[in-house]
């Protein structure tokens, strides 16, 4: 394994300093270290070593008294995290300190934070699924938001590009509004899933049931083992099976020997200088002594995560951007979206007893977007459109605890698979509404010292409408399929549960209504790049991971050619 | 089953009113629990006796081994100390107690003092009123949960305790900590039992 070069040097000036290492910053630093850049990444937690740093990988429920349950002060330490549900005592240790990173809530928001070496590229989905036309052409098209400066064209060979590296499974589909990627091997539907997708299709032409596309190789590449199925994801996969910056582009980046990685540096602003009309370093308070160190570059890419990078935006202030560094259009902070979720239905599926399944797949099945593709998919009841995950699973054990019964006969019928249930879940688009927004909240601090962020977001009509139709379909859908027990539910959660967060630094044409250019570029200050989450015009419904990584690995290798042009 | 939720539930009494008698706690008090040797950390003993019984009724010994033999009392013991909060912790306590003063009214006689068709005969009561725990899709619980009853939650938690004990997760259930592969479908009569993790 890399031994990481933590050696962070004052008195130069790298090529590239890349703030954050999770899914974007990792992709950064291994674009700019191959194309010979001499590059620093700060990232404000701890080193986490593939493997070695995965202290949990192996846990059985058992190797743990408490089974896997946190205590109530671990649980106080994760409370904002902590609600999405995803929280636990063999993931914790990946996930921030909610009681030293506080945030307010104008309206209520769950931020999930993960300050460490890789950042959430640890605890992600990992489903992948390329953006198309539909989606970069959406705000042109109903007028909601600015236009991208982009189109699915600009950003293809790049998409091709980074699922080369990170290793895509996926059934190809060939829908124009969902495009394949460049895939690995699918892995397999379940017997019941595989019924689901034939009624589906059948009952509603238009509608298609997949295997969901993930970030798992299940065949080996660059020396990474394939997925063993063990579905421990989000403790560290010893295989390296799944992308994360970990396992994938940071040890890439460090081959080359360009890497700095220094942690428990916190980017506190981007220092600008008037002069040249240029960021020429990043400020850094170190987490642990609460030094106050600056480092220069050329050029500054910001990978901190969508709310993190434009706080450090907001809190880059001078003569020239009293409201935040490239704040000229006034829309920094502006638009957040997240991802409707938590919405759709669930049922039992008869029959099908004598048939299980093997391997714990880190992965579900996908139902592409299906509505307002065209004119004859048109709704009037809502603009854009919603897909939905799902899967089938045999009960276990624990349903038990809510049957009926106790007893020897209950409990010899509780070592046996139960019956099928399935569920699909919607994941629809959100608008980017102007006062949807995050400010700098001066009169909350965090443990450093620094003001946090207000959250101020919340879904609208639109949201609500597409949620209804989620619930609609799903209800439909499983009725089609025969299924019993159907529950219906909408969770009507607060935005951040999707962990999809988007916006607040969003690409487009215009300098007026924008803060980045199409090449991720703040409009005023050009060698300092935005590629994480924060530079998104729009949401689509499709998670977002893989077009991070595509538009961050597009934008790298034009500020690569632009440095050697000297155009920048 | 998400612990966490299912733990912040457990305020709720069912027949609060009904209270212990004095006495009958502190004859109680005197016995050992079911246990030799076991110094609960949070329960007293007549409530040890109690989740003792509850546990071993719940899930009794058949060919496969019971909840007190794999020490569930001794593990629901741990986890109401360990991982409720102060209030949750009484709460709980207290519902022990007023479970057992229920089962006396009832039968005239402690649910540990019982026999087995008296202590079905109160678990079946128990059970028509102590609700279910909300469906739970990817850690969320699907819908506002309302409260549940006191068995319930033991039955929760004795569940909980037995199935991922090491001796069901690794010889009882099917124990396979690397697959290394993924089959959509196959027959059950491959597997047996159900898979453990």
């Amino acid at each position: 394994m890399p031994n990481f070069n933590i050696d962070a040097q004052q008195d130069i000036t790298y090529d590239a300093i890349v703030i954050g290492s999770g899914i974007s910053g990792g992709w950064a630093a291994k674009e700019l270290c191959e194309n010979g850049l001499k590059t620093l990444v700060l990232e404000r937690g701890r080193i986490v070593e593939h493997v070695k740093d995965y202290p949990t990988m192996n846990n059985d429920p058992w190797d743990l008294d408490l089974r896997g349950a946190m205590k109530p002060e671990d649980q106080q330490k994760h409370h904002l995290a902590g609600r999405s549900g995803f929280v636990g005592e063999n993931n914790k240790h990946f996930y921030a300190n909610d009681l030293e990173n506080p945030y307010t809530e104008t309206k209520p928001f769950t931020w999930v934070r993960a300050h460490q070496m890789g950042g959430r590229s640890l605890l992600w989905g990992k489903q992948c699924y390329r953006w198309s036309d539909l989606d970069f052409e959406a705000n042109l098209r109903d007028g909601h938001g600015v236009d991208w400066p982009i189109r699915y064209a600009d950003l293809a060979p790049w998409y091709e590009h980074v699922e080369k590296f990170a290793g895509i499974s996926g059934q190809a589909l060939g829908l124009p509004h969902l495009p394949d990627s460049h895939f690995l091997p699918p892995m397999e539907l379940n017997c019941v899933e595989q019924y689901a997708k034939e009624q589906i299709e059948q009952h509603f032409p238009g509608r298609y049931l997949t295997i969901g596309r993930v970030a798992h190789l299940t065949e080996p590449l660059n020396g990474r083992g394939k997925c063993q199925f063990r579905n421990r994801c989000d403790r560290g996969c010893p295989y390296g099976a799944y992308f994360s910056s970990n396992a994938v582009t940071l040890p890439a980046a460090h081959a080359t020997g360009n890497l700095t990685i220094r942690p428990f540096s916190i980017a506190q602003s981007i220092v600008y200088d008037d002069s040249t009309g240029k960021a020429t370093g990043v400020r850094v308070i170190d987490a642990e002594t609460h030094d106050v160190i600056e480092y220069n570059a050329r050029i500054i890419f910001c990978n901190a995560s969508t709310l993190s990078t434009t706080r450090i935006l907001l809190n880059s202030t001078s003569a020239r951007f009293p409201n935040g560094l490239g704040n000229d259009s006034g829309e920094l902070g502006h638009n957040l979206m997240d991802h409707t979720f938590k919405v759709g239905a669930m049922a039992t599926v008869e029959g099908f007893e004598d048939q299980y399944y093997k391997g714990r797949r880190p992965n579900g099945i996908y139902i592409p977007r299906y509505v307002n593709l065209d004119d004859a998919t048109r709704t009037d009841q809502f603009v854009r459109g919603f897909g939905y995950q799902g899967a089938a699973s045999r009960a276990n054990w624990s349903a038990g605890t809510n049957d009926p019964g106790f007893g020897a006969d209950f409990k010899d019928g509780l070592f046996t698979p139960g019956p099928w249930s399935f569920f699909i879940t919607g994941f629809g688009e959100c608008l980017p509404y102007h006062d949807n927004q995050v400010t700098l909240d001066p009169n909350t601090l965090d443990a450093w010292g620094q003001p946090v962020l207000n959250l101020d977001c919340e879904f609208k009509e639109n949201e609500k409408a597409i949620n209804y139709q989620i619930r609609e379909d799903a209800v439909e859908m499983l009725q089609r399929m025969g299924c019993t027990d159907i529950v219906s539910f909408d969770n009507e959660h607060v935005p951040g549960h999707g962990v999809h967060e988007m916006g607040t630094a969003r690409m487009g044409r215009d300098p007026e209504s924008s803060v980045l250019n199409g090449n991720n570029q703040v409009h005023a200050v050009q060698n300092v790049f935005v590629t994480d989450g924060a530079c998104m015009t729009s949401s689509s419904c499709v998670n977002p991971s893989l077009t991070y990584m595509a538009l961050t690995a597009r934008a790298a290798n034009y500020a690569v050619e632009a440095l050697k042009s000297q155009t920048l | 089953m998400n612990r966490r939720d299912a733990l912040k539930k457990t305020a709720w009494l069912m027949g609060a009113s009904v209270a212990t008698p004095a006495l009958l706690t502190q004859w109680q008090a005197c016995q050992n629990v079911a246990r030799p040797g076991w110094q609960p950390l949070i329960l007293n003993n007549t409530q040890a006796r109690t989740i003792s019984a509850l546990v071993d009724t719940i899930l009794p010994a058949t060919d496969t081994p019971g909840a007190l033999d794999l020490n569930v009392d001794v593990f629901i013991d741990l986890v109401i100390k360990e991982l409720m909060p102060a209030e949750a912790q009484e709460n709980m306590l207290a519902e022990i107690d007023a479970f057992d003063a229920r089962a006396q009214e009832a039968l005239g006689t402690a649910f540990a003092e019982m026999d087995t068709d008296q202590r079905h005969e109160i678990l079946t009561q128990e059970e028509e009123a102590a609700g279910t725990y909300n469906p739970n899709i990817w850690g969320g619980t699907i819908g506002e949960q309302q409260p549940v009853g006191f068995y319930r939650e033991i039955k929760s938690l004795t569940l909980w305790g037995y199935f991922t004990s090491e001796h069901i997760g690794k010889e009882v259930l099917v124990y396979d900590p690397i697959p290394g592969e993924q089959i959509g479908c196959i027959p059950v009569s491959e597997v047996g039992n159900s898979w453990s993790l």
